[in-house]
């Protein structure tokens, strides 16, 4: 096989599958020397992952097209992903806790293997529309992708929050290994501060960009209005601390709620609904 | 804790509108609520609506506006509410944050400063000199910079290093920023318009039709399309649309610009965009009477040609770039009397059509695409504000975030009959690094101070 992007795509794919297995046998059989082979190999998958973004960014120049590799469903997908390992393995080395991998690292997984095997994704370099040439359009998609990273990592530790607080007696076993509740919400209350500020920027670098295409900076178009409903719900998450009744369980809920919101505004719009971003269609 | 003796501040009213729990409530309705025009098709006909809901739906949808979901009553109402929480929520908070922010953090008490989050405390046998003295101070300077100092205080001296207390009205610049891009989106609402116009290359307009009201606004000078281009990759998917535009002022050329789909044109604070564009076959046909009288004719589709001496009028029904390598044109004739026929021509080929007594020779002698730019036209004085809205919001949230409100104090003197100094300080984000530096006095301190405890 030809040293290509698609190579390391594709062997990306299968690292970040193994990483995620060795992350849950960390978590659940309580293996030290498990959780350190997990985030050697994480890394190793980032560095070819990396790499591979790189030639992709040249054979488009090689074709003539010359564009960043972040101009359809495929590019984005990969792009999610070597994002959410970025956010995840900076977390993991601020926190120095690997449970937190076998809840972060599958999304990233899951991504990689949409994009390399469903028949819906497109896997060719393209050539930009006169509608994506712009200045713009990394801006846009590197805040909204690193909203999108911290917010499925934010959904990682709400599913954990849950976990832990259903059997809060455990202070042995799997649940017993993971951080406390305290821990877990003020790492989950850090995440969503961090993705909200990038969505936001993302939302706004969206609405410059639609200003200088079509004139308006907002037309309510349903992909722009399920990323504002999915800043709704975040901003909810924020707030929801100062409400008595309703900091813990409920902004657990609120981020798994908000990841769905994150979902259906990268997924559902393209596929169920029609609107100016036709990344999906093609 | 009661800040005011006016009364408006306690009725539940007021209450009820100053509450986060509000804010809660509206923000999860606003995230539901804003699902529905994402699923039900906006700005169709409401004829549309009729024929694809059924007459049961179509009531719900008419009553509620869902035909343009945000801009309905009841969202507008949300919006409203939203608003009003906001400002009344923040009317409530500012007298407590005047009182934190002019609270003089020079006048405590020894007593006050061993409660803070962190402390640390020496009593030392005999009087401090004045080398200690200073090398005391010059350690707490060395790590905090600027300080403030009150002799006199409790019996001793005090010394207080305080950042970021402006931190406080990050908060307020975060939540003031949400009403500044509503108002930037309602001076665009009500002082701008939009619009688009399909306009021929060569051709010029000084007018627009509103696109929401229909009427036609005139611009006070005129945007003529020289030419518009279209480039394909070799795939066959678009590259580039671009139109050569010229503004003329009382026909005079003011300058020209050339825009593609992301780089408009603005003058006067009108812009104008690249949106789309359409094609528009035009045939030229030479019609000849006999050897002497004869004519040329440039046929556009859409539109009629004429020949008024001899009372003909041409129309281009069909065409077709290529026919058998040739262009080929259905071409209609009609006279005075309603007589009418067609025909098809190719290109270089001569046909014959009589009309009444005469007898006409027509041949196609050339055929070519003419194109119409699509612009959309915009006028939106309001932008400006919604820009200035969305920066005021991204630097509210770093200051609420990160910008911590630090204070560190030295306090030198005599407490319960012994030479005591301590050092104690407070901050309300980013504790590691505050108890880094705070550390980092410490140790000082302990070096100068531990042998004399
Ligand atoms: C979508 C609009 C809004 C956004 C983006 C927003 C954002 C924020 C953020 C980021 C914080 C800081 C949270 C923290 O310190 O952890 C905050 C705090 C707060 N917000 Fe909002 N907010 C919004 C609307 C509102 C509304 C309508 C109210 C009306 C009651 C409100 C009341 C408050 C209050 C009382 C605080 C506490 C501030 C503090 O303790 O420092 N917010 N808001």
């Amino acid at each position: 096989m030809t040293f290509s992007s698609s190579y390391l795509f594709s062997l990306t794919t299968f690292i970040y599958l193994g990483a995620a297995a060795l992350y849950l046998t960390h978590w659940i059989f309580r293996v030290q020397k498990v959780g350190l082979l997990a985030t050697v190999v994480t890394v190793g998958g980032l560095v070819i992952q990396t790499v591979g973004l790189g030639l992709r960014w040249i054979e488009s120049y090689q074709l003539g097209y010359g564009h960043a590799p972040l101009s359809n469903l495929y590019e984005s997908m990969v792009f999610f992903s070597w994002i959410t390992v970025l956010v995840y393995l900076i977390i993991e080395w601020q926190v120095k806790r690997r449970v937190i991998g076998a809840f972060a690292t599958p999304f990233a997984s899951l991504a990689m293997a949409y994009a390399s095997f469903s028949p819906n994704v497109e896997d060719e370099i393209q050539p930009l529309i006169p509608a994506l040439k712009s200045n713009w359009l990394i801006a846009h998609v590197v805040t909204c992708f690193l909203g999108y990273a911290s917010f499925a990592v934010a959904c990682g530790l709400g599913i954990m929050y849950l976990f832990k607080n259903r059997f809060s007696g455990a202070s042995e076993g799997i649940i017993g290994v993971m951080p406390d509740c305290k821990v877990l919400d003020e790492l989950m209350h850090q995440t969503i501060i961090f993705g909200f500020l990038w969505l936001t920027l993302g939302i706004i670098t969206g609405a410059v960009w639609a200003n200088d295409a079509w004139g308006t900076y907002w037309s309510w178009d349903p992909k722009e209005t399920w990323s504002l409903i999915t800043w709704f719900v975040y901003a909810t998450a924020l707030h929801a601390r100062f409400v008595r009744g309703w900091a813990g369980r409920r902004i657990a809920y609120l981020s798994i709620v908000g990841f769905v919101a994150v979902m259906f505004t990268y997924f559902g719009v393209n596929f169920l609904l029609s609107g100016l971003h036709s990344y999906g269609s093609q | 804790m009661k800040t005011s003796s006016s009364t408006y501040q306690d009725t539940s009213i007021w209450r009820f509108f100053a509450s986060v729990r509000l804010a809660v409530f509206l923000l999860i309705t606003l995230a539901i609520t804003s699902i529905v025009g994402t699923v039900i098709p906006q700005g169709e006909s409401l004829q549309f609506y009729l024929e694809t809901f059924g007459p049961n739906f179509f009531r719900i949808i008419k009553l509620l506006h869902l035909y343009d979901t945000y801009h309905s009553w009841w969202y507008l109402i949300l919006l409203g509410l939203f608003s009003t929480n906001l400002v009344v929520c923040t009317l409530k908070r500012l007298p407590f944050t005047l009182k934190l922010y002019r609270r003089d953090n020079l006048s405590v008490d020894s007593g006050r400063l061993l409660k803070m989050p962190f402390k640390k405390e020496w009593e030392i046998k005999e009087e401090l000199d004045n080398d200690s003295t200073q090398s005391i101070i010059s350690a707490f300077k060395e790590v905090v910079g600027k300080f403030r100092e009150r002799s006199d205080v409790d019996g001793g001296k005090l010394f207080l290093a305080e950042r970021g207390k402006w931190s406080y009205w990050g908060v307020y610049g975060l939540h003031g920023s949400i009403l500044i891009i509503f108002f930037g989106a309602l001076v665009g609402l009500f002082l701008g318009f939009k619009g688009s116009v399909m306009l021929p290359e060569g051709e010029k307009i000084d007018q627009i039709v509103n696109r929401q009201s229909g009427e036609h606004i005139p611009l006070g000078f005129s945007v003529r399309c020289d030419r518009f281009y279209i480039s394909f990759y070799d795939n066959g998917a678009p590259q580039e649309y671009r139109s050569d535009l010229t503004v003329l002022n009382d026909d005079k050329e003011v300058f020209h610009k050339s825009i593609v789909v992301n780089d408009p044109m603005e003058y006067r604070g009108v812009t104008f965009y690249q949106a789309s564009y359409r094609a528009i076959p035009e045939v030229t046909v030479q019609v000849a009477k006999s050897a002497t009288l004869h004519r040329s004719l440039t046929i556009s589709a859409f539109q009629r040609a004429l020949w008024p001496e001899e009372q003909l009028s041409f129309g281009l029904m069909q065409y077709q770039p290529n026919v058998h390598g040739k262009p080929a044109a259905q071409i209609w004739v009609g006279d005075q009397e309603g007589r009418e026929g067609s025909f098809w021509l190719l290109k270089g080929n001569k046909k014959e059509f009589k009309k009444g007594e005469n007898l006409y020779k027509i041949s196609l002698t050339n055929a070519k695409q003419r194109y119409l730019t699509g612009l959309q036209v915009k006028k939106d004085p309001g932008v400006w504000i919604v820009w200035l809205g969305c920066t005021v919001l991204i630097v509210g949230f770093a200051i609420v975030f990160w910008v911590p409100h630090r204070r560190m104090w030295l306090w030198m003197g005599r407490r319960k009959g012994k030479i005591t100094v301590i050092l104690s300080g407070q901050t309300n984000k980013n504790k590691l690094q505050f108890e880094k530096d705070i550390k980092k006095i410490e140790k000082a301190l302990d070096s100068s101070l531990g042998a004399r405890q």
